[in-house]
C-alpha cells in the first residue's frame, strides 16, 4: 500500500487533499491488481488518469494564482507525463493477459505518484507554504 | 512509507553546485538507478543518502525515520544501510565468514554467525566460509561483499558501479544473481552507474542526471530507451544518426523519405536522430522498396553487426550512416542493399543552427 506521510506532504491542504484523493485511487488498483480483479482494474486505471490530470489542472492554476516565478516550468513537466499516462491506460488493458504488465502497471502507479507527481512538486513547497499562510 | 525518500537536496563543493534541488524516492523492493557521466552528482547524492556526505540542505528520510536533515545527521552506522561498491572493500587479513560477521557486531556471536552462513548460502558462497578474501575471484567476493551487505537487514542498499571491476562475462553474472538476491530481499536499491546498458537492465526506474546535477528525466528504462527527452539522453546509448532539416506538414523531409513527427511545428527547425537498429537494411524486393544504399563496411560484434552505408543517389548522396542488425551482415544474400527507417527509433527536438 502506498500512503502519504509527512514526509510526502507540500503543506498546502488542497494540493495534499488531491495527492491523498489520488494515492487512494492507486490502493484501489493495486488491491484490484492483487485480488487479481483484472476487469476492475481496467476501469480503475481511466479514473485515476482522469484525476490526475484535473489535479495538474487545479495545481497549475493555483501556482498561477500565487504568481509562482517557475509556473510554466511546472505546466510543461505536467504535460510530459501524458505518455506515462497513455502507458498506464495500454497496461491496464493487458493485465488480465499479462502478468507483467500487471507488474510494470503496479510499479509505474507507485513511481508515478512519489516521484513524478510529489516529489516535483516539492519544487514549489517553500515558495507555495509561505505564499499561502495565514491566506488559504 | 518504507524505502529511501530524498527531498530537495541541494550540494556544492565550494562554488560549485553539484546538486541541484534534486528529490527521489525508493519504494521498498524497488532497484532505482542513477545514471549519468563522473561529475553529475550521482555518487555525491548517494554519499548523502547513506551519511559519508554531510547533508546541506533538504532531508533524506529511510522508512519514515528522518535521517538527515539541516542540523541533525545520523551517522552512517546507525542508518541500517548496506553498501556494495566497486572496490568491494573486504578485508583481506579477515575470513569469509569474519567479513560478513563484521557488520552483524549488535548481535551476540552464535547469532551473528548463524546468519551470516544464511547470506553466504544466499549468494552460493557457503563452502568458503573459512578462506581468505584472496583465495576468491573477483566474482566471488562481489558475492561476499553482497552477503556482507544484506546481512544486518538492511532498510537500504546503496551501490555504488558495483560490477565495474569484472570483466564482461563475469560482469553480466553477477549482476543478474546480484538484482535475483536483492527482489528477493524485498529492499528499496539505489544504484549509481555511469552505463547506461547496466542501469537498463537493472533499474525499475532510471533517474538520468546531467552535468549541472539536475535530473533531466525519470522513467522506466522503456521510457529512457524509447521516448527519451532529449538528445543528450537519446544519445547515452551509443551513436547516432541525424538529420538537420525544418518541419513541412507534419513531416521531416529525409533521403529516407518524409517521417512523420508530432514533436514539432511546421516551419520549426529540428533535428531527427535516428538510432543505428531503427535504419532496417533489405533487398528492395518489398512493396515499398526503400532507399538503395552502398555498404562501405561490416563489423561484426558478436549477436550483431554494424554496417556502415552511405546513399547511393539523390541530393545527399555519398552521405554515410550506420546500421545496427542483428547477426552477420551477407553481402552476397543481400544484392543490392536498400534502406528504410523504423519510426520507432527516431527521434525529433528542436534544434537552433549555430
Ligand atoms: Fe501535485
Ligand atoms: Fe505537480
Amino acid at each position: 500500500m502506498v500512503e502519504i506521510t509527512r514526509s510526502f506532504e507540500i503543506e498546502v491542504d488542497i494540493i495534499d487533499d488531491d495527492h491523498r484523493r489520488l494515492v487512494d485511487s492507486i490502493n484501489e488498483i493495486i488491491q484490484a491488481l492483487n485480488n487479481e480483479q483484472f476487469e476492475l482494474c481496467a476501469q480503475l486505471v481511466p479514473d485515476f488518469v482522469d484525476l490526475s490530470k484535473q489535479h495538474f489542472r487545479r495545481e497549475e492554476s493555483l501556482l498561477a494564482k500565487y504568481d509562482y516565478p517557475q509556473t510554466d516550468n511546472h505546466i510543461k513537466h505536467h504535460a510530459s507525463l501524458d505518455d506515462k499516462m497513455e502507458t498506464m491506460l495500454a497496461l491496464a488493458t493487458k493485465v488480465a493477459d499479462s502478468p507483467p504488465a500487471a507488474e510494470a502497471l503496479r510499479k509505474e502507479l507507485i513511481f508515478f505518484m512519489m516521484d513524478d507527481i510529489i516529489n516535483e512538486d516539492m519544487d514549489f513547497k517553500s515558495f507555495m507554504v509561505n505564499a499561502t499562510a495565514g491566506k488559504a | 512509507m518504507d524505502g529511501l525518500h530524498m527531498v530537495g537536496i541541494e550540494h556544492a563543493y565550494g562554488n560549485t553546485n553539484v546538486l541541484n534541488n534534486v528529490s527521489l524516492t525508493v519504494p521498498a523492493g524497488e532497484l532505482v538507478c542513477l545514471l549519468g557521466p563522473s561529475g553529475c552528482g550521482k555518487t555525491t547524492l548517494l554519499r548523502i543518502a547513506g551519511g559519508m556526505e554531510k547533508l546541506q540542505a533538504g532531508t533524506v528520510t529511510i522508512d519514515e525515520e528522518i535521517v538527515a536533515e539541516p542540523g541533525h545527521q545520523l551517522p552512517p552506522e546507525d542508518r541500517k544501510i548496506g553498501y556494495m561498491f566497486q572496490d568491494y572493500a573486504l578485508f583481506p587479513h579477515l575470513t569469509i565468514i569474519d567479513n560478513v560477521t563484521f557488520g552483524l557486531f549488535r548481535m551476540d556471536k552464535a547469532e551473528a554467525v548463524k546468519r551470516a552462513m544464511e547470506m553466504l548460502d544466499l549468494v552460493g558462497m557457503a563452502q568458503h566460509a573459512a578462506k581468505h578474501p584472496h583465495m576468491l575471484s573477483g566474482g566471488q567476493q562481489q558475492r561476499i561483499a553482497l552477503a556482507r551487505a544484506l546481512a544486518p537487514k538492511p532498510r537500504l542498499v546503496l551501490l555504488d558501479e558495483p560490477f565495474s571491476g569484472l570483466d564482461t562475462n563475469m560482469r553480466a553474472k553477477i549482476r543478474e544473481e546480484t538484482l535475483m538476491i536483492l527482489k528477493h530481499t524485498n529492499v528499496a536499491t539505489m544504484m549509481v552507474t555511469h552505463d547506461p546498458e547496466e542501469a537498463m537492465f537493472m533499474a525499475d526506474r532510471i533517474k538520468v542526471m546531467g552535468d549541472n546535477g539536475k535530473v533531466l528525466q525519470s522513467g522506466r528504462p522503456a521510457d529512457i530507451y524509447y521516448k527519451p527527452v532529449d538528445e543528450y539522453v537519446a544519445r547515452l546509448f551509443g551513436p547516432m544518426n541525424h538529420i538537420d532539416g525544418i518541419v513541412h506538414n507534419g513531416a521531416i523531409g529525409s533521403s529516407f523519405g518524409d517521417i512523420k513527427t508530432d514533436d514539432a511545428e511546421n516551419g520549426q527547425a529540428v533535428r531527427l536522430l535516428i538510432r543505428p537498429e531503427g535504419v532496417v537494411l533489405h533487398d528492395g524486393k518489398g512493396t515499398d522498396g526503400g532507399t538503395p544504399v552502398d555498404v562501405v563496411s561490416a563489423h561484426l560484434l558478436g549477436d550483431s553487426s554494424i554496417v556502415r552505408c552511405s546513399l547511393r543517389e539523390g541530393a545527399n548522396k555519398g552521405a554515410e550512416f550506420q546500421v545496427r542488425i542483428a547477426g552477420a551482415f551477407d553481402a552476397a544474400a543481400m544484392g543490392q542493399v536498400h534502406a528504410h527507417v523504423d519510426p520507432r527509433h527516431t527521434f525529433v527536438y528542436p534544434h537552433d543552427k549555430q
